[in-house]
């Protein structure tokens, strides 16, 4: 056979578009966030159908893994005041921490990637009052549980929590490296481009 | 060969799109075109294909060692003189290059002929590697082309592959980048990350124009990481030339594909080639323009800038009367003539291109443009192809 037997495209959420980084300091593996369905479809980087799936993944999830709170107190002092909704799981009414996310890990072998629900930051990474920017945007954006953020923060990050309790931040929805941890100065920029500019046609071929 | 109508599939533009090929049409004009396919035996792959592209690759090679020794051959190709010492230390170094396309002249008839090598910025790749695989395997399933057909491809299995063997040690980091507000550009590097990521390497895209330049030599990405390797989408004698060209030779970035395809994605690489082996049978003859022997060629022949993509100011001549042309903004570091193939594939006034792909240099994919003049240009339709049963 003179073709390729199998094509993985996108081992889907290995086309990055996010970095996320661990508030604990360890080098953590690179993933796509969003912060709601919509900014998934939006963003262009998956098709709205593995959007949905990875969403629907993500949601259910949840369901299955939050921390589960009898009453809204209990669940709000551990996520924040709009950081819960109810649920009815098994029959039974809780409070479960909004959705404030879903993220893609890409597999170690670059393999399918998994949908994660992912949670407002919990009150021991983002006390209650912080000024924290990233809290600040983290508490506003799971008040619609999994509405509504739009567009891209391309400069910002945000905290989430996993539904095991980890707590890290990430850029959603453009492509961010990590925090650069170089001393050296960025001394000038723009120094390529030029031609392309003054040539109307493409620079490849 | 044979050029076969075919039905399209009714659903295409959404088979192609799931695959996230997002420039099927440009400028509202059909780019990906499968109302009709190329069909090949194997044999006309294997002996007419594959085998002179793997020879052709190799008399380049032997070109490149030549050249980098001879100061006139440097000159003629117009390569800066301030640039030759980095490209002979990314050759002599051994750095690995990751693709390349031959552009053949092939009807079937006789040897393929060269047309040109696209060894640094070559585009058509995803829809070579997977949009054309894809079709293949739907046009076997609604029955469109026989069962058990075939096709050359296994581009994307040895990108893959490539990018692994690239640079050691393995995995390592990687900045893709080209120039913002291309489609067509941005779709290839985007498809490229996703083999790199695929690779298991740490991948990263950024736009040139973001590029900047740290304290320390090395260059950085738009969020200031500095960069080790970078895969670029952008034309090495434009990097020579632009601001950052000085900075090239103390950035300790390989880059991808390396200084040395400088050589190779230059016309002048024509005439240079039949200067070594004039009558090899894929080549077509031709000389530097202003070369007395000019006057041997056949009198219908094409004029070629050193630096063009995209067939831009590519002039076909027949007894100094211009047949066809395409405007463009190059030619001004020199020319090339070269004769013009007989075996170029026409039909009903169409004519179509073989574009023979290499990954780290082993022949592995073949895709067509169709045009309906003899000059392929940026508006040339892409048509699949398939091996017959």
């Amino acid at each position: 056979m003179k073709r390729s037997t199998q094509i993985g495209l996108g081992a889907a959420g290995v086309l990055l578009v996010a970095t996320v980084w661990s508030m604990t300091g360890e080098d953590p593996p690179e993933n796509l966030v969003y912060n709601s369905l919509s900014e998934c479809q939006t963003s262009g980087t998956l098709s709205r159908e593995q959007c949905e799936t990875a969403f629907s993944e993500a949601a259910a999830a949840r369901l299955k893994d939050a921390p589960k709170f009898r009453n809204q107190n209990e669940c709000e002092a551990q996520y924040g005041a709009s950081g819960c909704s109810s649920a009815s799981v098994g029959g039974a009414q809780y409070f479960i921490p909004a959705l404030a996310g879903f993220m893609l890990a890409r597999g170690l072998s670059g393999g399918p990637a998994q949908a994660q629900p992912l949670l407002p930051p919990t009150t021991a990474a983002c006390p209650p009052g912080s000024a924290q920017p990233e809290c600040q945007q983290a508490r506003s954006s799971s008040s619609g549980g999994s509405g509504g953020t739009s567009g891209r923060s391309s400069s910002s990050s945000r905290a989430y929590s996993t539904t095991s309790g980890r707590a890290f931040s990430a850029a959603s929805g453009a492509t961010i490296a990590r925090a650069s941890t170089s001393s050296t100065s960025v001394s000038s920029r723009g120094g390529f481009g030029s031609f392309s500019r003054s040539f109307s046609s493409s620079s490849s071929s | 060969m044979r050029r076969v109508t075919l039905p399209p599939r009714p659903d295409w533009t959404q088979q192609v799109e799931r695959l996230g090929f997002a420039f099927h049409t440009i400028d509202g004009e059909t780019y990906w075109d499968e109302s009709a396919a190329f069909a090949f035996t194997l044999e006309e792959i294997e002996r007419d294909i594959e085998a002179p592209s793997e020879a052709i690759e190799q008399l380049c090679f032997a070109f490149i060692e030549k050249a980098l020794a001879s100061e006139e051959t440097l000159t003629k190709l117009a390569i800066p003189a301030e640039h030759w010492d980095y490209i002979r230390e990314s050759w002599q170094r051994g750095e690995r290059n990751l693709y390349g396309r031959l552009d053949l002249a092939y009807d079937g008839r006789g040897p393929a002929k060269l047309l040109e090598y696209n060894a640094d910025t070559p585009t058509a790749l995803f829809e070579s590697s997977v949009v054309q695989w894809d079709w293949l395997e739907q046009a076997m399933a609604r029955g469109t082309i026989p069962h058990g057909s075939d096709q050359f491809n296994s581009l994307h299995e040895r990108l893959i592959a490539a990018f692994k063997a690239l640079r050691e040690p393995s995995p390592y980091r990687l900045h893709l980048t080209c120039v913002e507000g291309s489609a067509e550009d941005k779709g290839t590097v985007d498809y490229l990350t996703d083999c790199a990521l695929q690779a298991g390497l740490d991948a990263r895209f950024t736009y040139i124009e973001e590029l900047g330049l740290l304290s320390d030599g090395r260059f950085c990405d738009g969020a200031n990481q500095p960069i080790e390797t970078l895969f670029k989408l952008y034309p090495w004698e434009w990097m020579f030339r632009e601001q950052y060209g000085k900075a090239l030779a103390g950035s300790r970035c390989q880059f991808i594909e390396p200084p040395w395809k400088a050589l190779l994605s230059n016309k002048g690489l024509l005439a240079c080639l039949w200067e070594m082996e004039p009558g090899h049978p894929n080549l077509l003859p031709a000389f530097f323009e202003g070369d007395p022997r000019c006057a041997t060629l056949s009198p219908r022949h094409v004029r070629k800038p050193l630096y063009s993509r995209e067939g831009a100011n590519v002039t076909l001549i027949e007894r100094g009367k211009v047949l066809d042309s395409d405007d463009g903004p190059y030619g001004a570091e020199g020319h090339v003539l070269q004769d013009a193939a007989l075996n170029l594939f026409s039909e009903d006034g169409k004519y179509a291109v073989l574009g023979s792909w290499l990954v780290a240099s082993q022949p592995c994919g073949l895709c067509l443009r169709e045009d309906a003049s003899p000059i392929t240009k940026n508006t040339s339709r892409f048509l699949p192809h398939y091996i017959e049963p």
